[in-house]
């Protein structure tokens, strides 16, 4: 097999008969979550695979903020979240959240609430909480971060279980601003068109 | 679905006299509706097969389609220009990881749409069977080849998948900066000296083939998915989708002084249509069932990649983490 590409060619390409290759690529699932500008909320913006929770993150920076702007990202490990049921229509989930009984017993942790507020879109931060356990987080969160308009699914987090950029990480989006060469205005060329014509 | 050819499975039997007509009533209901499907959602059985089908042919084009042009950076004129392939071809694969994260969510795992794509049982884009001889190859496919598969996504992005939707989403939006950057370096080329002008002319006619043969079998003789249509899965017939390319980039590419090697082209003022020699649809079944001029080099590139990174991946095998279907 002759390749018109030289560095194709210094390759040595195999050539033996297509099988079946090694079953190294099913690293564990993270879900990414970003935040454009300071005062937005974080919201869910895909899923990496990796082997632990660093090269998720730095996955995750490649993949989900390498344009415009981000101030903050995190990720954590798809079997962490806890997702409610989904409801449809005027249908609340909150309608299927009941109290657990005893709300304090003395050793709480910190929750990671997201809303799914509108359907085929993404669940975006509401708040955290403190509770021993994340159904009573859910149960509090009822009467703190609800208003009128339904929520068609949760998903809720333990603060722990999240690998996140801190503050003095954000020097890592710095360089984007540079980056113009990645965005469509950085290519203009109705002038050149013109005056082509012109020529004509 | 990259490009529109051969994406479907033939549909013997659509299956859904074993499906339960109630939830298939509230299902196309939703779609009629407008609203999207998402994982966790009730889904017959055909839907969900198809989808795999077509969203993983999409990141497998994705991956393949990042070869011709990958091999053009360290060739490409300047630093600017390999600055700016450079970015969209890490764009390409980026496109590819979206896409298989949403297939995923229906239930097809990663390792086995990788390994389908290197032990050959799953399809790419066909355009990437033909080889890149010149510069002007590359510029043909950032701008045109980007541009028949932005008419065909920006399409999808209407359908009524949500995770789909939301990676094309995602996808679109820096597609906008490939298109710019082609059209930018063609113009370059149209602008430049007659040598130039020649290269991109010659690159032209190599690839008006291969590119009309993109979106796929004529209407006449492809199987007709009405069903596919009413779910939302297939957004346009790939006559649709081929007319809605030629109006839109036929008269860029004449505009710029350039011919196309069809001297039955034109676009039919009566029907609003475009009319063409008909693609050699021969040709088109043959290289996508592997007799192309670059199908063995694709995938023993990417097959090589595999085995050669092998180590790497085995020394990243840290069981501390566990595989799950994303979420949304
Ligand atoms: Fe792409
Ligand atoms: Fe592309
Ligand atoms: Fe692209």
């Amino acid at each position: 097999m002759e390749s018109l590409d030289p560095r194709v060619n210094r390759l040595n390409l195999s050539t033996t008969e297509l099988t079946s290759k090694a079953p190294l690529d099913q690293l564990g699932t993270y879900e990414v979550f970003s935040q454009l500008k300071e005062d937005k909320p974080y919201f869910h913006v895909g899923p990496v695979h990796a082997p632990n929770c660093e090269m998720a993150f730095l996955f995750a920076k490649e993949q989900f903020s390498r344009r415009q702007t981000c101030t903050g990202l995190f990720v954590v490990e798809t079997r962490n979240i806890k997702v409610s049921v989904f409801t449809e229509g005027e249908d609340t989930v909150y309608n299927y959240i009941s109290n657990p009984g005893e709300l304090a017993n003395g050793n709480t942790e910190s929750f990671e609430l997201f809303h799914l507020k509108k359907r085929g879109k993404q669940h975006e931060y509401i708040g955290t909480i403190e509770a021993s356990s994340a159904e009573v987080a859910l149960s509090m969160v009822k009467s703190e971060f609800i208003n009128d308009k339904p929520v068609y699914n949760i998903w809720i987090i333990k603060t722990s279980d999240i690998e996140s950029s801190q503050d003095e990480d954000k020097i890592i989006w710095d360089t984007l601003p540079d980056k113009k060469f990645r965005d469509a205005i950085a290519y203009k060329a109705a002038d050149k068109i013109k005056e082509f014509k012109e020529r004509q | 679905m990259y490009g529109g050819g051969n994406t479907f499975e033939h549909i013997k039997s659509n299956g859904l006299e074993n499906e339960d007509p109630e939830k298939l009533a509230q299902f196309e209901a939703r779609i009629e509706r407008g609203e999207k499907i998402e994982p966790n959602d009730w889904m017959p059985q055909l839907y969900r097969k198809q989808l795999i089908r077509m969203i993983e042919q999409h990141a497998h084009s994705e991956i393949i389609g990042a070869l011709p042009e990958g091999t053009w950076i360290t060739r490409a004129p300047g630093f600017k220009r390999k600055l700016a392939l450079m970015a969209k071809v890490q764009d390409e694969v980026g496109h590819a990881q979206l896409l298989y994260s949403a297939a995923e969510t229906l239930g097809k795992s990663r390792e086995q749409m990788i390994d389908d794509l290197i032990n050959g049982k799953s399809k790419y884009s066909n355009i990437f069977n033909y080889p890149a001889f010149t510069w002007a190859d590359s510029c043909f496919i950032s701008w045109l080849v980007d541009a028949g598969a932005i008419v065909n996504q920006l399409a999808n992005a209407r359908g009524s998948y949500g995770p789909y939707c939301r990676a094309l989403d995602r996808i679109c939006a820096e597609e906008s900066f490939h298109l710019k950057y082609g059209h930018h370096c063609v113009i370059h080329m149209a602008t430049g000296t007659e040598k130039q002008r020649e290269m991109m002319q010659a690159a032209i006619n190599r690839w008006w083939p291969p590119m009309m043969h993109f979106f796929g079998p004529s209407d006449k003789i492809s199987v007709h998915s009405e069903i596919l249509m009413r779910w939302k899965v297939k957004m346009g017939s790939n006559d649709d989708m081929r007319n809605q390319f030629l109006d839109m980039y036929v008269p860029k590419i004449w505009e710029l002084g350039f011919t196309i090697p069809d001297e039955n082209l034109r676009k039919n003022e009566v029907t609003g249509r475009w009319e063409y020699t008909e693609p050699d649809w021969e040709e088109f079944k043959r290289v996508i069932n592997g007799d192309g001029p670059c199908n063995k080099e694709r995938l023993a590139v990417r097959r090589t990649a595999e085995e050669r990174g092998r180590w790497v991946r085995e020394a990243l095998l840290a069981p501390k983490t566990e595989y799950v279907a994303p979420l949304a």
